[in-house]
């Protein structure tokens, strides 16, 4: 089912601000939309808006082309699954899968089939008759996801759900859940603050940050173009370096004189309108090549040094303490407080108005 | 896997016992004995005492032992004995049921709804808890015959058992608010999805979770009739409307009614179901009196 | 209030002013403020100037006013047109369909005058919304109803088959599965028996045995055909029921929202109906349009004038005179109307006269704020948004108010009058008139004067001695004996814990009154103190033999508590602090002192500090043991004994003496001191401060 948001805005009552507002999103059938945006920036309000179970205090909720506003959220046609997975403690796994059929007064045979399909999907048959309490927490999890299952909803609400697994298991639900979102052919709207979960999982990810969208567009956009200086440092670990700077006669200078950059062709196009002003300059700890050239270069101590096997993280500091995080293969050697060049590569740059922190290029 | 075995590692791993020690620890189970002695020896006068048949209207100790159910016979034939056990079991029952009636409501509307007043309301309650249930005892006599005046079958009775529920309210919403606070709203979110409106939320969901607190909630109302002797002796003035308490007095006061045996043969009726009760449950009931730490 | 030349609607968002008169009205004034002085006359005389009733406005409005009265007066002729293109047989869907079409011609009609006021566009907005989803959710009716017909014809039909093989399949499944329950529960004893699985898994696991197999059998007999078929019966019929609450519920709530998007526009400026119709709950609702609302606030009206404020002038009292009662007390009126009586009906006359001026302010408020907001240009609820404002907000006040009123008459009621009663002579030479004597009762009793004031410094005095001591033995013993009891060497832990349990399990008010017979002349206690010393010692005649064996006594009874809480604090003790102790060199005294005994004070704390309160408060004991005896009228008095705590002297002086006044009053210090205190250690208590209130 396609889901739409149009100009959404939530006030909580008592409050004098909106929490979140004007947030325009459409969420196309089948899409795995992840909400990312760290504590606080509204993200569970919004999938709780989408839930029903806050009201919207602005703005239209379409599901389908059909107006969701205020309707019940038993009605809407959504099933959901939470982060302490909200599993009834006195109910036997199959009566926590059950209860919601039941409540719709479903036919027995209905829930019966239901349930049973939905638990040999997540290889969950053995527990059936056990308490939550009995059962571990990655079972647990599952149960969670099959008591969203059997509603066989048209939308699949998910917040935080992985957060309190151990992080082998995270690693192994997370592909677990894009399965199940394939095989059960649902719209999947899954909120997070782990960049890791919205990279491999989406398909779509919205960024939110202090109550409004960021960026929204499919993971490989956030790191290749990510549309501001908030989302530049969220996405990616390493974070990505950021040098402000300013542009003079074509070039960018970094704030301390300590070097200079001259962007390709097609960027300086883009910045000649910012000729004299303030620029933030990104480039991701991939994007430096060791050694020396002619121009962009930079010459840095090695601070400290993460060895990854394949790669290596040089935490690196300038002569005047500034410092930065490149990445180098894993078989070069380096050693600490070695002096080393390297260069920019200025297909990797990434140039953002200091102002108002959106990209330029 | 058997608990012996765990028992006997248990056992050898402790260090040898040195003979300070053992001096100790023998003192210690002098002291333990002679403890168990204080506690058992009046207990078992009771018991000793209701059964002796060579007794008259007043308890002997020592001398002559002849077993006897007499005294039994005249505490069921000669007293009200059998209508202060029903008194106080339907007043105690009623009592429990009121409580979590009104308890149920309030405890779960103050955990899970942010209203207008709820804060004013709140502290009041603190504030209500805190006043010594005797403080009304000037009124209560008066009261009830307004009330009764206005509702004719409204006894004395039906009073007191308003008396105790009403003045539980406060304590008690107070100490299932904050066990429902523990359980995660997460819960209620995922009824209201799974298609739950707010009463059912509460008997579905929120009553069956809860239901260890409602237990203790429940029997501390229902106990304490059982053992209170203020209220009946101010409310009650027909001795066949006495609770246990307040007729078993009459037993070891009244010259008319002086039946020493006789009490002790009815207090040793009305202690052991209390007894096996505080025993069985004694987890439960010391828990309670911890939650509801300050009422003291 | 100025008119301004736009308005606000719920959601915040502004929208200009339709009504084209008040928008010319609102931009003379807007100038008004804004331009200097010198002006004002002459804005002030074109306003004057501005028309009426003659604006174009007016008119144009006027007009499409009538020409909607003409069209509202042709409905029913249009609902014969309609009933007859009709066909369906289900009465609701054809009074769905033909409100459709009555909402479609009023959409069309609406529409095109929705530039001229804000509640055409309304209407035509809300009439396009019936006309577009009434007739979506009548089919869908009619599509569950098909199947229901369709689900009842096979059911019949069913009914008529011969069921005889399907019900011995349906057996012989169920015996089969019973069979493979039996065998997975014989496989499971035997794990049982051979020790591989604990008693507790077994139990479980046999359990779940049993409930599978519950389920699959009800499963099997669900599906046999004709279970099956009622199954489904029962479905659409619940189908059919929720499907119309559910679309109706729908309609409506995308009504309200778009109530909340459209302004309105009103005339007046002063929310003059709030003040005019304050005396009349009800009335202000009933004036704005919102007709349900206001039979809720009628009914408080009647309340108010049917019952509280007749009570609170003297109707249908029991005897008093309702709040002139609390000034009266009864005076010169018959010898059996007393004054108490006046007294406590006065106080119901307050708490009524109180519930009544809620009902005032809620209804005042509520029509006022209603007012200013519709003056502002937001709509006012409708039925349903009220209904549903009061469901979801409602619940809570619903929920807690029998126990509001409960705790209102049973416990504040007492108190009220407690506190009023220690104002006056009640007592003795008073008991069916008494009168208004101000702080004379309190300042008997911090003097020391007269009969009953006189003991009560000696009272005092004594309960302190009594709640520290009795208190402090009992928590000393119970202390003591769970610290020996819980030593790692001991053995019979369990023996030990149910004898220690039984002072406090037994009912006290029957060993208190057990001793009390065997402390008594000839009772055997006394035989044996005789034997023991060689003297005669009459416990209950003696001052401080009773009040030594009262200390003793209680540290007997409230031991027991003491030591049950004891060791469960003492078994939640993590292990590895004595270990790790252990390995610091600690022995075992230092062990105790520096780890149990402190961990045991700071836990037991709070719920310690209610056992002094309680003691200090602990009637039973002092008046079923020796009734408060013995008596030293030369030091006490005639209405006090010797043991008497402050309560039971209360007691006394309230229900057997009759000193009613100074009972009150004593009861008034002591009950503020206790609220001080546990005032006090409440709000140092954790649950206080991490409570967010």
């Amino acid at each position: 089912m396609k889901v739409q948001l149009v100009n959404i805005g939530k006030k909580y009552e008592g409050r004098e601000n909106f929490t979140i507002r004007h947030i325009d999103l459409d969420i196309d059938d089948k899409d795995f939309c992840v909400i990312l945006g760290p504590s606080g920036c509204g993200k569970s309000t919004l999938l709780r808006m989408i839930a029903g179970l806050t009201s919207i205090t602005e703005g239209d909720l379409l599901f389908g082309g059909k107006r969701m506003n205020s309707v019940e959220p038993k009605d809407r046609d959504i099933a959901m699954v939470f982060q302490s997975y909200a599993l009834y403690p006195h109910m036997t796994v199959y009566e926590n899968m059950a209860f919601s059929l039941k409540m719709r007064k479903e036919r027995k045979s209905v829930i019966h089939d239901r349930v049973l399909e939905a638990a040999e999907l997540l290889q969950i048959k053995e527990y059936l008759y056990s308490k939550p309490s009995e059962i571990s927490g990655g079972q647990r999890q599952r149960v969670a996801l099959g008591r969203a299952m059997v509603r066989k909803a048209g939308v699949f609400l998910m917040d935080e759900p992985l957060s309190n697994l151990d992080a082998k298991l995270r690693e192994h639900m997370r592909i677990e859940l894009v399965r199940l979102h394939k095989s059960l052919d649902t719209t999947s709207i899954y909120v997070t603050h782990d960049q890791t979960e919205a990279m491999t999982m989406a398909t779509k990810i919205v960024l939110l940050d202090k109550g409004k969208i960021q960026q929204v567009g499919p993971p490989t956009l956030f790191y290749e173009k990510p549309a501001n200086l908030f989302v530049a440092g969220f996405i990616g670990s390493p974070t990505m370096n950021i040098f402000q700077g300013e542009i003079k006669d074509g070039l960018f200078h970094s704030t301390e004189e300590d070097f200079v950059v001259e962007p390709k062709a097609e960027d300086l196009a883009l910045l000649k309108p910012f000729e004299g002003k303030k620029v933030a300059m990104g480039i991701r700890s991939e994007r430096f090549i060791a050694g020396l050239a002619d121009k962009n270069t930079v010459h840095v101590k090695v601070d400290v040094i993460e060895m990854l096997g394949k790669e290596q993280l040089l935490y690196c500091k300038f002569p005047n303490g500034k410092e930065c995080v490149i990445s180098e293969p894993g078989y070069f050697e380096y050693a600490v407080d070695e002096e080393h060049n390297f260069h920019f590569d200025v297909d990797g740059l990434h140039f953002f108005d200091a102002e108002t922190t959106e990209r330029i290029n | 896997m058997s608990k012996n075995k765990e028992k006997g590692l248990y056992l050898s791993d402790r260090p040898p016992l040195t003979p300070v020690k053992a001096v100790l620890l023998t003192i210690s189970y002098i002291l333990l004995f002679f403890y168990v002695f204080i506690i058992v020896w009046p207990l078992a006068q009771i018991v000793f005492s209701s059964f002796n048949g060579n007794q008259g209207e007043y308890i002997h100790v020592g001398g002559a032992y002849q077993f006897s159910l007499k005294h039994f016979k005249y505490l069921f034939q000669e007293t009200y004995f059998l209508n202060w056990v029903i008194n106080t079991i339907v007043i105690a029952v009623a009592t429990a049921l009121l409580t979590l009636l009104f308890v149920s409501f309030t405890g779960y509307a103050y955990s899970r709804y942010r209203f207008k007043g709820r804060k004013a309301s709140l502290m009041a309650i603190m504030l209500i808890q805190t006043i010594p249930a005797f403080v009304g005892i000037a009124a209560y006599y008066t009261m009830h015959s307004i009330i009764s005046a206005v509702i004719p079958g409204f006894t004395r009775q039906m009073f007191l058992i308003l008396i105790y529920a009403g003045g539980g309210i406060a304590g008690n919403t107070f100490i299932l608010k904050g066990y429902i606070d523990s359980i995660s709203s997460e819960l209620d979110d995922a009824a209201r999805i799974d298609g739950c409106g707010n009463l059912q939320v509460y008997r579905l969901i929120i009553m069956p979770i809860v239901r260890p607190m409602l237990a203790i909630i429940a029997l501390w109302s229902f106990i304490g009739p059982f053992l209170d002797y203020l209220m009946p002796s101010i409310l009650l003035s027909d001795p066949k409307q006495y609770t246990l308490a307040t007729g078993l007095y009459t037993l070891i006061t009244d010259v008319r009614n002086m039946h020493q045996p006789v009490f002790a043969a009815g207090g040793l009726l009305t202690a052991i179901p209390i007894i096996i009760l505080f025993i069985a449950l004694q987890k439960q009931l010391v828990s309670g009196l911890a939650s509801g730490a300050v009422k003291g | 209030m100025r008119y301004g030349t736009t308005i606000m609607d719920d959601i915040g968002n502004e929208h200009p002013r339709r009504n084209l008169r008040l928008a010319e009205r609102g931009a003379l004034e807007e100038r008004l403020e804004s331009e200097p002085k010198e002006k004002a006359a002459q804005i002030k005389g074109e306003l004057k100037s501005l028309p009426r009733k003659e604006h174009d406005y007016e008119k144009k409005f006027a007009k499409v006013r009538a020409e909607e009265k003409a069209f509202l007066a042709k409905a029913s002729e249009r609902k014969t047109t309609f009933e007859g293109s009709l066909a369906d047989s289900d009465p609701t869907i054809r009074k769905w369909k033909l409100e459709a079409m009555e909402s479609r011609a009023r959409a069309e009609f609406y529409a095109p005058h929705a530039d001229l006021s804000y509640d055409f566009e309304l209407l035509a907005e809300q009439h396009r919304m019936i006309a577009e989803q009434l007739p979506a959710i009548a089919d869908t009716r009619r599509e569950t109803l098909d199947a229901l017909d369709a689900a009842k014809a096979d059911l019949e039909a069913a009914k008529k088959e011969d069921h005889s093989q399907a019900n011995a399949d349906f057996r012989r499944l169920r015996k089969e599965r019973l069979k493979q329950r039996g065998e997975e529960k014989a496989a499971l004893r035997k794990l049982y028996k051979s020790g591989q699985i604990s008693s507790k898994a077994y139990v479980n696991e046999k359990h779940q045995k049993d409930l599978a197999a519950a389920e699959d059998i009800r499963s099997m007999k669900q599906s046999l055909k004709i279970n099956m078929l009622a199954d489904r019966v029962r479905y659409l019929k619940h189908r059919l029921k929720q499907d119309k609450k559910q679309g109706i519920a729908v309609l409506n709530s995308d009504i309200s929202d778009l109530r909340r998007k459209t302004p309105i526009e009103v005339t007046k400026r002063c929310p003059w109906i709030s003040y005019l119709t304050f005396p009349l709950p009800g009335l202000g609702q009933l004036l704005l349009g919102q007709t349900f609302k206001s039979i809720f606030f009628f009914i408080g009206s009647l309340y108010i004038y049917l019952i509280a404020i007749p009570y609170a002038l003297g109707r249908g009292n029991y005897r008093g005179q309702g709040l002139f009662g609390l000034v009266s007390l009864a005076e010169g009126a018959s010898r059996l109307d007393r004054s108490v009586i006046f007294m406590i009906e006065g106080v119901i006359a307050i708490i009524l006269l109180l519930i009544a001026f809620l009902i005032y302010y809620n209804s005042f408020r509520d029509v006022n704020r209603n007012e200013k907001k519709m003056i502002s240009g937001i709509r006012l609820n409708n039925w349903f948004e009220t209904k549903t404002a009061a469901k979801h907000k409602g619940f809570p006040y619903f929920a807690s108010s029998p126990s509001a009123l409960v705790t209102l008459f049973i416990v504040l009621l007492p108190i009220a009058v407690t506190v009023l009663i220690s104002f006056t002579n009640y007592d003795p030479t008073h008991q069916s008139k008494f009168n208004w004597i101000g702080l004379a009762n309190y300042k008997q009793i911090i003097l020391g004067q007269g009969i009953a004031g006189g003991p009560f410094w000696l009272i005092t005095g004594w309960t302190l001695i009594w709640t520290l001591f009795a208190t402090s033995l009992a928590i000393f013993v119970g202390f003591v004996l769970a610290l020996l009891v819980n030593q790692d060497r001991v053995y019979g832990k369990r023996f030990f814990r149910t004898i220690y349990l039984l002072p406090w399990a037994v009912p006290a008010f029957i060993t208190i009154m057990f001793f009390s017979i065997m402390f008594s002349p000839n009772g055997p206690l006394t035989a044996l103190l005789q034997q023991l010393t060689g003297q005669v010692i009459n416990i209950k005649e003696s001052p401080w033999g009773t009040r030594i064996v009262l200390i003793l006594l209680q540290g007997w009874l409230g031991s027991s508590y003491v030591f049950l809480l004891c060791t469960g604090i003492l078994q939640s003790i993590p292990k590895d602090l004595y270990e790790a102790a252990n390995i610091d060199g600690a022995t075992g005294f230092q062990q105790t002192r520096h780890i149990t005994i402190p961990i045991l004070l700071f836990q037991t704390a709070p719920l310690m500090i209610g056992q002094y309160t309680f003691n200090f408060n602990n009637f039973s004991i002092i008046y079923l043991f020796n009734g408060g005896g013995p008596f030293e009228p030369s030091k006490y008095g005639n209405l006090a004994g010797s043991s008497d705590l402050l309560i039971s002297y209360i007691y006394k002086l309230t229900i057997q003496k009759q000193f009613q006044g100074i009972g009150a009053a004593i009861t008034m210090i002591v009950s503020l001191v206790l609220i001080f205190f546990t005032w006090i250690g409440f709000s140092r208590s954790k649950s206080f401060r991490e409570e967010k209130l």
